[in-house]
C-alpha cells in the first residue's frame, strides 16, 4: 500500500493548502491568499508531473495499457490544470466572487478525481506492480521536482 | 471498467436529462403548494384523500423526480455506471411517470377503477423499467463502493414500493377484498420513507460530503453496512407482519435509531470539513440532518403515546429532510454541471458556477425554506397559518423552477454564442 498511502497523503496536503487559500480569499487578504494559492497550484502540478512521468508509465509497462484508467487521469489532469490558471488569474485581479466560484467547481472536480484515484487506480498500482519497482518508482516520484 | 467510471464528458449524461427531472419535480412543487391552498388543514388527516394526494404528489411528484435526476447523474459519477442513450431513457420514463402522477391524484380523489388501473399501469411501467435498467447496470459492476452497494438496495426498495402498491390499488379498485390492506400499507409507506427517500438520500451523501465539503470518509462499518440493515429490517417488517401485525412498532424503533445515529454522524462530519466557508448548502444539509432526527424522535413518543400532534410534526420534519437534502444537492448540481458541461464542451465563456446561481440566491431560498417549515409548525396551532405554509411552498419551488429555467437558458446561451476552443487541436 505504500503508493496508496504516500500518493493519498499528497492530496490531503492540497486539499489543506486549497482550504487555507480559500479562506485568505474569503477574508480579502490577497497577498496571503496568492502565497497559499502559489503553494497549492505548485504542490498539485508536482503531484500531477510525479503521476504523469513516473507512476503512470510503470502502470502501463505493467499491465500493456495505456488507453485504459491512465489516459481518463490525463485527461483530468488537464481540466485542473486550466481551472489552476483561472484561479490565478482571479488571485491576480483580486476578484472575490471569480475566486471563490472557482474554487467550487475545482473542488468538486477534484474530489471526484482524487476519490478515482485513491479508490481505484492507486490500489491497482499497489497491486500489479512488483514490490521492488513500486519502491524504485515511489522513490523516482519523490524525486520530481517542478 | 474503470474507463467507465467518470466524469468525463462521454460518460456524464446530457445536462438536459438531470434539468427536466428537476424541473417537473418543482412544478410538481408549485401543484403541491396550490394543493395546499385548496386542501388547507384536512392535510393533516393522514388517511383522508386530501393527506393521500398531497402525500403523493410530495413523495412521487416532487421526490420521485429530484431522485430520478440524482440517479441519472450520479450513477456514473459515483458508480461507474454509464446508462446507454440516457436521454431517450429520460423521456421514456418521465412521460408516462408525470401521466401516472396525475392519474393517480386523480383517483384518490374521483375514486373510480379504472383511474387507479390507469395510474397503476402508468407509473408502474415506467418506474419499473427504469429501476430493471439501473438494477441491471449495477449488478453487473465487478466491483461495489458503499455508495453503488446502497444504490442498488434503494432501487430494490423501490420496486418493492411500487409492487405493494400494486396490491393497495387492487384493494381500492375491489380487485382483491384486502385482507393484508393495512400490513401492506405499512410495508408499502415504509419501504417508500425509508427504504427508498433515506437510503438513496443515505447512499448518496457516502460519497458527496466527502466530494463538495472535504470531510474525512465515513466509518467503514456505516458506510459498509448500514444500507443492508435498513432494507433487511424492512423485509423482516413485511414477512412477520402477516403473522404479528404489531412487528412494525419494533422495527420502526431500529430503524429509528439507525437513522439519528447516521443523521448524527454525518453532522459530526460537517463539523470536520477542511473548507472552513459555510455556504447555504452545508445549512440545508444541518436543517435537513436536524429534522431527520426529529422527525424519528416524533415517531418514537408516537409509537408509546396517541398524541397525535407527535404524528403530524414527524410527516412535517420528514418532508423537511427530504427536501432540504434535495435543495442542497440541486445547488451544487445545477451551477456545477452547467459549467462542467460548457467547459468540457470548449466553451472558453462557460459561465462560473456562481454567474449559473449566486450563492446569494441559494440562502435566499434556505430562508424561504425555514419560514415554510416554520410556518408549517405554526399552523398546527394556529390553523390559518396553512394558507401561509401553501403561499411559501408555492413560492419555493417557484423560486427553484426558475433557477433551473435561467440555469438552461444560460447553457443553451453560451452554446449558441460562446468562443470555443477548437478541442481537436489539443
Amino acid at each position: 500500500m505504500i503508493i496508496s498511502q504516500f500518493m493519498t497523503q499528497e492530496h490531503r496536503d492540497c486539499d489543506t493548502e486549497f482550504a487555507a487559500a480559500e479562506q485568505a480569499a474569503a477574508n480579502g487578504d490577497w497577498a496571503d491568499a496568492e502565497e497559499k494559492f502559489m503553494l497549492f497550484a505548485n504542490d498539485t502540478l508536482r503531484h500531477f508531473k510525479r503521476e504523469e512521468e513516473e507512476l503512470f508509465p510503470a502502470f502501463e509497462a505493467q499491465t500493456g495499457n495505456s488507453e485504459g484508467p491512465t489516459q481518463v487521469m490525463r485527461y483530468e489532469h488537464e481540466q485542473v490544470k486550466g481551472l489552476i490558471g483561472k484561479l490565478a488569474g482571479a488571485v491576480e485581479s483580486q476578484d472575490k466572487d471569480a475566486y471563490l466560484s472557482l474554487c467550487e467547481s475545482m473542488m468538486i472536480l477534484l474530489q471526484q478525481h482524487n476519490m478515482k484515484e485513491e479508490q481505484m487506480l492507486y490500489a491497482m498500482c499497489d497491486r500489479v506492480l512488483p514490490p521492488e519497482l513500486k519502491a524504485s518508482t515511489l522513490e523516482k516520484m519523490k524525486e520530481v521536482e517542478i | 471498467m474503470f474507463n467507465q467510471n467518470g466524469l468525463s464528458l462521454d460518460q456524464a449524461p446530457p445536462i438536459s436529462v438531470v434539468l427536466r427531472f428537476f424541473l417537473s419535480g418543482s412544478l410538481f412543487g408549485i401543484l403541491a403548494g396550490i394543493f395546499i391552498l385548496f386542501f388547507q388543514n384536512n392535510i393533516f388527516n393522514i388517511h383522508s384523500p386530501e393527506a393521500l394526494t398531497l402525500t403523493h404528489t410530495f413523495t412521487l411528484g416532487i421526490m420521485l423526480s429530484f431522485m430520478f435526476a440524482a440517479l441519472f447523474q450520479m450513477l456514473p459519477v459515483i458508480a461507474g455506471v454509464t446508462l446507454k442513450f440516457p436521454i431517450k431513457k429520460a423521456q421514456l420514463l418521465q412521460y408516462p411517470f408525470i401521466l401516472g402522477v396525475i392519474t393517480l391524484l386523480f383517483a384518490f380523489n374521483f375514486t373510480h377503477a379504472w383511474i387507479f388501473m390507469l395510474a397503476s399501469a402508468l407509473l408502474g411501467a415506467s418506474i419499473l423499467y427504469i429501476v430493471i435498467i439501473m438494477l441491471k447496470n449495477l449488478l453487473k459492476l465487478p466491483n461495489h463502493s458503499a455508495s453503488s452497494k446502497g444504490m442498488s438496495l434503494t432501487l430494490i426498495s423501490l420496486a418493492m414500493v411500487i409492487l405493494l402498491a400494486f396490491y393497495l390499488t387492487a384493494t381500492l379498485s375491489s380487485f382483491n377484498e384486502g385482507s393484508y390492506y393495512l400490513q401492506v400499507r405499512e410495508a408499502h409507506f415504509s419501504f417508500g420513507l425509508f427504504g427508498w427517500i433515506a437510503l438513496l438520500i443515505i447512499s448518496i451523501s457516502f460519497q458527496v460530503i466527502e466530494m463538495f465539503y472535504v470531510t474525512p470518509a465515513y466509518p467503514k462499518f456505516v458506510s459498509g453496512y448500514l444500507p443492508l440493515k435498513i432494507v433487511a429490517l424492512l423485509t423482516l417488517g413485511l414477512i412477520i407482519s402477516f403473522f404479528i401485525e404489531n412487528i412494525w412498532v419494533l422495527i420502526d424503533i431500529f430503524l429509528a435509531l439507525i437513522l439519528t445515529g447516521y443523521a448524527l454522524i454525518t453532522l459530526k462530519r460537517l463539523t470536520q470539513r477542511k473548507r472552513p466557508l459555510t455556504d447555504a448548502t452545508v445549512w440545508f444539509w444541518r436543517l435537513g440532518l436536524s429534522a431527520l432526527i426529529l422527525s424519528m424522535l416524533s415517531i418514537l413518543i408516537t409509537l408509546f403515546s396517541d398524541n397525535t400532534l407527535f404524528s403530524k410534526l414527524s410527516y412535517i420534519f420528514f418532508a423537511t429532510f427530504a427536501l432540504s437534502i434535495v435543495f442542497a444537492m440541486f445547488y451544487k448540481i445545477v451551477p456545477f454541471l452547467t459549467w462542467f458541461h460548457l467547459n468540457s464542451q470548449g466553451y472558453f465563456t462557460a459561465p462560473m458556477m456562481h454567474e449559473v446561481i449566486h450563492p446569494k440566491t441559494a440562502k435566499k431560498h434556505l430562508y424561504i425554506h425555514i419560514a415554510t417549515i416554520v410556518t408549517f409548525i405554526i399552523s398546527l396551532f394556529l390553523p390559518q397559518f396553512i394558507i401561509l405554509a401553501g403561499l411559501l411552498t408555492t413560492l419555493s419551488f417557484g423560486w427553484m423552477t426558475w433557477q433551473i429555467i435561467h440555469a438552461w437558458r444560460l447553457y443553451i446561451h453560451t452554446q449558441k454564442t460562446g468562443e470555443k476552443f477548437d478541442m481537436g487541436t489539443i
